[in-house]
């Protein structure tokens, strides 16, 4: 067992490794196939995204009919407040994300410094560097491979949708009638199997690159290992904030992904900040959500929300879990303390007991 | 008749039975059924939906058992001997012990973005979960045969 260097401590490595960038340039997009095995990070730079969708289209030629279609009729799940998912007659949608589309192009305007501006964003799973979907996922379904891919293994998914729930873009999108669930107790428990992004796991074994990022006419993604990219990413930013007449120092706000849960292995750069960005997409949201024409108004926000993630500053979901540990690591220690020492003394020198 | 020693006395085993209680339950819950079934419709059990808070509550609930079966060692080799009330008594309450606390390290360590294998990972899930289940479903062996012991004297 060793640390793996695609998670947590990795982005600390590579921030540190950002911080004494200023002399070197750019690299340039490298081929996924020299960095098998190796921790893989993508860079997307939106302010060069056309929004023409091909990265979506090439994703869902590659991986659509590998998600197989539900058995007729499914069952019917009990209690019968259990909703079906069922996205097999609507694989044409691609404006959202589901089971049988694993990335959109958000198409955004938004008012810039009194311009209006367009601004297309490709989005998918972020694949985190310590994902709460793989973390609280009860079977080990979802799963976090070596070179920081973060997929779910259909054959085990039950499709419960708890990855979906804790994942704080609500990424995965269950597609019901199908997977092991059929074959317990489909009434009863599990609904299903999640699906998402699983950044071509497949090409990538073989030192190919992601549909999504090979067939991009703007080359507006690149993938390599992930301090390369974290330096690319960094520089990238700065020049943003530099051009948009924020000052260098603010680079952060032209980044996301570094930082957000934890640190992801998906950094966005843009030409303008993100705030701004997230902005316009809830607003986006609002209006979808009251075009929608669903009454609660509860529902209707969800609804507008759902595959379709925004981009708020999102904190490490993991730490407080991970802060507990310490309270694992000092019970044990604390208790045997206790019963070695001079606590128990007074009371119980009997030897014996009651025995 | 038995005699109890001091240590054997109530606190300790309220404090063991709500560990091991809120442990199970919070463990349990780590599975999506307790807003399938309602449970946390009940006024008062929203919180079980939150899979942080539970898994938080699991941890919390675990550090409280660890500290009492530390406590429990500590006495024995300081050469304390009781008769516990609570707690493993057999070697296969113990041996589940070991295999809950083994596996749960392990998903401790990789909560903490450990990276293991994910073939190991399904394996350790289904050893927690297992003696999970074999934990309680002796626990409540244990405690209705007690209970019918104590209804009928001998
Ligand atoms: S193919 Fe490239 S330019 Fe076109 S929408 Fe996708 S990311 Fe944007
Ligand atoms: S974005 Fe969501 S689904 Fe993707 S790795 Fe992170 S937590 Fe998991
Ligand atoms: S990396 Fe592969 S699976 Fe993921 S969005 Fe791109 S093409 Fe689809």
């Amino acid at each position: 067992m060793k640390f793996s260097p695609t998670r947590r401590q990795l982005l600390k490595g590579g921030l540190a490794a950002a911080a004494g960038l200023a002399a070197s340039g750019i690299p340039r997009p490298r081929s996924a196939g020299a960095a098998v095995g190796e921790p893989l990070c993508t860079v997307l730079d939106i302010s060069r995204c056309i929004g023409c969708e091909q990265c979506v289209e090439a994703c869902r030629e590659q991986w659509q009919e590998t998600v197989p279609d539900p058995v007729e009729p499914m069952p019917k799940p009990f209690p019968s407040r259990v909703p079906i998912e069922d996205w097999s007659k609507k694989k044409d949608v691609s404006d959202r994300l589901t089971p049988y589309n694993w990335l959109y192009v958000e198409h955004l305007s938004l008012t810039h410094k009194g311009e209006e501006v367009e601004v297309n964003i490709p989005r998918r799973c972020m694949h985190c560097l310590n994902p709460p979907c793989v973390d609280l996922c009860p079977f080990g379904a979802s799963r976090v491979e070596k070179n920081g891919i973060v997929r779910i293994d259909p054959d085990i998914c039950l499709g419960g949708a708890k990855c979906r729930k804790v994942c704080p873009w609500h990424i995965p999108q269950r597609q019901s009638g199908l997977g092991i669930y059929l074959d317990i107790m489909p009434s009863y428990a599990g609904n299903g199997v999640m699906f998402k992004c699983h950044r071509c796991t497949p090409l990538v074994a073989q030192g190919k690159l992601p549909r999504c990022i090979e067939v991009c006419p703007e080359q507006i993604q690149s993938i390599g290992p992930r301090d390369q990219q974290v330096k690319k990413a960094v520089a990238l930013a700065k020049q943003k904030a530099k051009a948009d007449g924020a000052g260098e120092e603010r680079w952060r706000d032209y980044l996301y992904g570094l930082f957000e849960n934890g640190g992801t292995n998906t950094i966005y750069v843009s030409a303008i900040p993100f705030h701004e960005i997230n902005r316009a997409l809830k607003a986006d949201r609002a209006q979808w959500a009251q075009e929608s024409g669903i009454k609660a108004p509860r529902r209707a926000k969800r609804a507008a929300l759902a595959g379709r993630p925004l981009m708020g500053p999102v904190a490490d979901t993991m730490a407080e879990v991970g802060n507990l540990t310490w309270a694992l690591a000092l019970a044990p220690v604390a208790g045997l303390a206790a019963g070695l020492g001079r606590l128990a003394a007074g009371k119980g020198g009997r030897k014996g007991g009651e025995r | 008749m038995r005699q109890e020693h001091p240590y054997s006395g109530p606190l300790s085993h309220w404090l063991y039975g709500i560990g091991i209680g809120l442990a199970l339950f919070t463990g349990f819950g780590q599975m999506p059924i307790y807003k399938r079934y309602y449970l946390t419709d009940i006024p008062g059990l929203g919180w079980a939906a939150d899979f942080y808070t539970t898994a938080s509550l699991h941890y919390l609930a675990v550090a409280l058992v660890l500290g009492l079966l530390a406590w429990r060692i500590g006495l024995y080799l300081r050469g304390v001997r009781i008769r516990w009330l609570w707690g493993p008594g057999t070697a296969w309450g113990w041996i589940l012990f070991a295999l809950l606390a083994a596996s749960g390290l392990m998903k401790v360590l990789r909560n903490l973005g450990l990276y293991l294998p994910p073939p190991f990972i399904v394996t350790i899930d289904l050893v927690h979960m297992g003696s999970a289940m074999a934990l309680m479903f002796t626990g409540l062996g244990v405690i209705l045969s007690r209970r019918r012991r104590r209804e009928k004297p001998l």
